[in-house]
């Protein structure tokens, strides 16, 4: 009851104050994404790749540009922090798309320390409503 | 070159007509499907467990969307791949994961049991050439 009216209170914030604080495609309240592979705290060998493989329970993967309910694709967050929740997830060397469906992919980062972080993006690249995001785990490369 | 070859003549053989191997969704020749766990003879305390289905070099769509180098999951529960070149059965033996779900939560009774994964199309159809996994054993206690 309560949980119910949170989400129509935030539904009512969103609608009238046109607030910037998510995306407007709705996620599963118990959408679960994390990485299944490397562990937090994983050391993996330098020179050569390593799988990442994306993690996502109570809810599905489609395609960017597909609208289909309850999904998303996965977007790969490397050493840096979780973008606004309001705009298109950036596409750079530090937010890998992956637009095509995809649920694992290779790395190779240069040998150190790394940060690596999921978050789900809508059709058009922008998080949903709550934002479906995983622990950001760190992993050293040696 | 070879298998594929005989994969085209076994098609042929199995239905006789060669229209039906053309309207097949071509999958990517390297993609692969897996079963990242359970792992094959893992044994399963209670009979409540996730089943993570793993693709490679190709990627999850929901039903109904055509595009290409894409494909929805299936889940084999005890029984042998079904016909190649027609929808997949959707019963109790072969779950359909048409939402784009990768995971798979099951509840099997004590016993042996094997799993397997098979992609299918927009419209449910295997791929071809068709994208499965191993067949995999698992034990419930």
């Amino acid at each position: 009851m309560d949980k119910s009216f949170a989400a129509i209170a935030a539904t009512a914030f969103f609608l009238f104050s046109q607030a910037a604080w998510a995306g407007s495609t709705p996620a599963p309240a118990n959408a679960h994404l994390y990485i299944g592979y490397p562990n937090d705290g994983q050391v993996v060998p330098a020179g050569k790749p390593f799988r990442v493989w994306f993690g996502l329970r109570n809810m599905g993967v489609a395609p960017k540009d597909v609208k289909f309910p309850n999904t998303g694709h996965h977007h790969l967050l490397i050493d840096t922090e979780l973008p606004p929740f309001d705009q298109e997830i950036p596409s750079d060397k530090n937010h890998l798309h992956f637009g095509a469906g995809e649920t694992e992919t290779q790395l190779e980062l240069p040998p150190g320390k790394h940060t690596l972080q999921l978050l789900m993006g809508d059709d058009r690249h922008i998080p949903h409503n709550p934002p479906i995001y995983s622990k950001k785990i760190t992993i050293t490369v040696k | 070159m070879l298998r594929k070859m005989s994969l085209a003549a076994w098609l042929m053989a199995m239905w006789g007509i060669a229209p039906a191997m053309a309207e097949r969704t071509p999958s990517p020749p390297n993609a692969e499907a897996y079963i990242i766990w359970p792992a094959d003879g893992t044994v399963i305390q209670g009979g409540k467990f996730w089943v993570r289905m793993g693709l490679r070099n190709m990627g999850v769509c929901p039903k109904g969307v055509k595009l290409p180098n894409v494909g929805h999951h299936h889940l084999l529960v005890d029984t042998d791949l079904p016909p190649l070149g027609e929808p997949i059965p959707s019963d109790r033996n072969h779950l359909h994961f048409g939402a784009g779900e990768t995971e798979a939560r099951l509840e099997l009774p004590p016993g042996k049991h094997t799993l397997q994964m098979l992609l299918g199309d927009s419209d449910h159809v295997p791929h071809d050439p068709p994208v499965y996994s191993k067949k995999i054993s698992i034990i419930v206690r």
